[in-house]
């Protein structure tokens, strides 16, 4: 699209936009409802979080904007305005009765493109559309694809230029900066390269994981050319990935033993070969042509990631915790059976079974021995996260909407409305089955993992490791002594690796997942 | 009739404005009306019954988190308030809203009493205001019956 049809675009552009409003109120949600209408926008409603979340992961191109009340009873509507920021990266914007400025603060560090307070008026809701807009433009921005770290800064920078300047002049500029700003609108935004990455994790490390603010990170991090929401929307997948595969990593607890017979059927040797997943990796930063011998990977890691065997420790999982890329894969061979990824396998240096015990084993190449590190630091943080996460399940939905329902309806005073609070604690992880029950659902599990991770995530994450570096954590050693080095080439990683297999007892820590 | 039609009018009118004079309503009433239209005819109507059901379990939530024989957990309380607050301010439902700011921060004193009282109020005043509001309605209902037109009062 040229510049003045993206113009004429956004002359219609208000009218119809799509919205989804949230509010756990139903008086509040009906007039919401019938002012967005009034603004001649299209609006769905739900009353509940999760249905929201659920709706938006549906199709992520289905609306354009979000607006959310904060105090819901089954999720933080602050959490709500993270998690979207991060899954679909949609404007969100917070509705609520809190008028005192440091809820007005919360908002904004969470991500929320504005914050309304109740009652709401007309004329507010009628330039909301300014910041869908707005969105898209900065995706536009932010949408580099670069090889190395440091360039991404740089291109970065002539994105934002280039597009003030379109901006400024309503012309087109630059048709090859438009063109490659559209061509990259589909990719990924800022790459985080192993040292970006690891910058990271040094400055979430010294304010520590409940002190990680992107403030604070971009401060410590100081890189050029990085911005604060850069830096928040990585914290952000960070997190989620930790939670959400440590809460996988739970629930699949029980998956072990079914995964050691398959292991075991497959004969494919050791399972324990797994190579650090390489998440993305055609953006593999210095690795494409590791990458390239094992192209399965992807399915492998798909495999892998959701079909996470127990980790006897806690969330030690492939990645510890790191969303692994090619999600669309990981229900597909997940599901049936790992028969599928193993022929594609088989054709590769080693046999990637998932090992009950998921271990890293450093594939020497890159250097992934950092990658240890890396992974413990996101056992010990995922650990901090779920326990602070855990209230806000996002698998129990149903349950939470017939009592809801409910009481909805009746006016007796005297019925046992569920308590906030006690609607919390249905969602709770306390209920590991249903949990349980819940994660295993192969569709559930690939609704989450396909819309909640982008496939650089866990790709940028792993490859902010390199070569020798180190990180807070120290270095760190595999427990089979399996100290990755950087020379050597891929087949005798995998030799020796071969010859290690044979000890599954030094995989019970978990630590780290070797994906062939 | 049409007599009867313009008394009912100006009935109508005296007492929508009685109610923003003595407090019972406040602009975002006057707002919800304006949203008000031929496409939806009863908007106000449902609106306001939505906001009574929900007082009704708010209020009960409220009420069942005071009756604690323990600790009362006050955050609990001011939960229910709090949303209380933010559908009584979307309605325009003042007094009762004004009520809810109080309530909130006895609440935040942890103060017992102070609760229980503000509870007992808000119940008073939120039924007040459903028949003062039903009675408006009826005014209404009335004048169409009769032929004519509800007339706009803006307070």
């Amino acid at each position: 699209m040229t510049v003045e049809q993206d113009i004429d675009a956004m002359d219609q552009f208000p009218l119809g936009m799509r919205v989804l409003a949230v509010d756990d109120d139903q008086t509040c949600l009906r007039i919401l409802e019938t002012l967005l209408h009034r603004c001649q926008y299209h609006v769905t409603t739900t009353d509940k979080a999760q249905t929201a979340l659920e709706l938006l992961r549906e199709n992520k191109n289905k609306f354009d904007l979000v607006i959310s009340d904060v105090d819901m009873p089954d999720m933080d509507g602050f959490k709500l305005v993270e998690l979207v920021g991060l899954e679909m990266d949609l404007p969100v914007i917070m509705l609520s009765a809190h008028s005192d400025p440091k809820y007005v603060m919360k908002g904004v560090k969470h991500g929320a493109c504005d914050y309304l307070v109740k009652p709401v008026r007309i004329e507010e809701l009628k330039n909301i559309w300014q910041h869908v807009v707005r969105k898209s433009k900065f995706k536009k921005m932010k949408s580099v694809v670069t090889t190395s770290g440091e360039s991404e800064g740089n291109s970065d920078q002539n994105g934002v230029r280039a597009n003030r300047k379109r901006k400024d002049q309503l012309e087109e500029e630059d048709e090859e900066q438009d063109e490659q700003e559209r061509g990259n609108e589909k990719k990924a935004r800022v790459i985080w390269t192993r040292e970006l990455h690891n910058k990271f994790l040094a400055a979430v490390d010294h304010v520590g994981v409940k002190n990680a603010v992107p403030k604070k990170i971009l401060e410590l991090m100081n890189v050029d050319n990085l911005t604060r929401e850069n830096v928040g929307s990585h914290l952000q997948k960070f997190r989620l990935a930790l939670k959400k595969i440590n809460n996988e990593a739970n629930q699949q607890a029980n998956m072990d033993s079914h995964f050691k017979q398959m292991s075991s059927l497959k004969g494919l040797g050791s399972f324990h070969h797994y190579r650090p997943i390489p998440l993305g990796s055609s953006q593999f930063h210095g690795g494409a042509a590791t990458m390239r011998h094992y192209p399965s990977n992807r399915t492998l890691a798909g495999m892998f990631s959701s079909s996470l065997p127990c980790n006897h420790n806690d969330g030690g999982y492939m990645l510890q915790g790191m969303p692994l890329p090619p999600l669309e894969t990981l229900h597909i061979a997940n599901n049936n059976n790992n028969n599928k990824a193993f022929p594609s396998f088989t054709s590769q240096q080693s046999s990637p079974l998932v090992s009950p015990n998921n271990h890293f084993v450093p594939e020497g190449h890159q250097g992934f021995s950092p990658r240890l590190e890396i992974n413990k630091r996101l056992e010990d943080w995922s650990s901090a996260v779920l326990s602070n996460n855990i209230p806000q399940s996002n698998l129990h939905s149903k349950p939470d909407a017939l009592e809801w329902n409910m009481f909805g309806n009746s006016t007796s005073p005297n019925l046992d409305t569920t308590n906030q609070t006690s609607f919390c604690r249905d969602t709770d992880f306390g209920s590991p089955n249903a949990a349980q029950a819940d994660s295993f659902d192969p569709l559930q599990m690939k609704q989450q993992h396909e819309n909640i991770l982008s496939p650089m995530t866990v790709a940028q994450l792993l490859r902010s490791s390199s070569g020798n570096e180190r990180l807070f954590m120290g270095q760190q050693k595999l427990e089979n002594g399996f100290m990755a080095s950087d020379t050597g080439s891929l087949d005798d990683i995998v030799n020796s690796m071969m010859t290690q297999e044979q000890s599954q007892a030094e995989f019970s820590e978990g630590d780290w997942v070797w994906v062939a | 009739m049409d007599a009867l039609v313009a008394q009912l009018q100006m009935q109508y009118r005296n007492y929508t404005a009685s109610l923003y004079q003595q407090g019972f309503l406040d602009d975002q009433f006057t707002e919800l009306k304006k949203l008000q239209d031929d496409a939806s005819p009863d908007f106000v109507a449902e609106v306001l019954s939505l906001f009574f059901e929900d007082c009704v379990k708010l209020i009960g939530n409220m009420a069942r988190a005071l009756d604690q024989t323990g600790t009362v957990d006050f955050s609990q309380v001011g939960a229910s308030v709090h949303q209380l607050k933010g559908s009584s301010s979307s309605v325009g439902a003042k007094r009762v809203k004004g009520l809810c700011v109080t309530f909130k921060e006895y609440c935040e004193a942890n103060n017992y009493e102070g609760c229980v009282r503000c509870l007992q109020q808000i119940d008073i005043e939120y039924k007040a205001l459903k028949t003062k509001l039903q009675d408006m309605f009826n005014l209404e209902k009335q004048i169409v019956q009769a032929g004519g037109k509800v007339p706009q009062v803006d307070n």
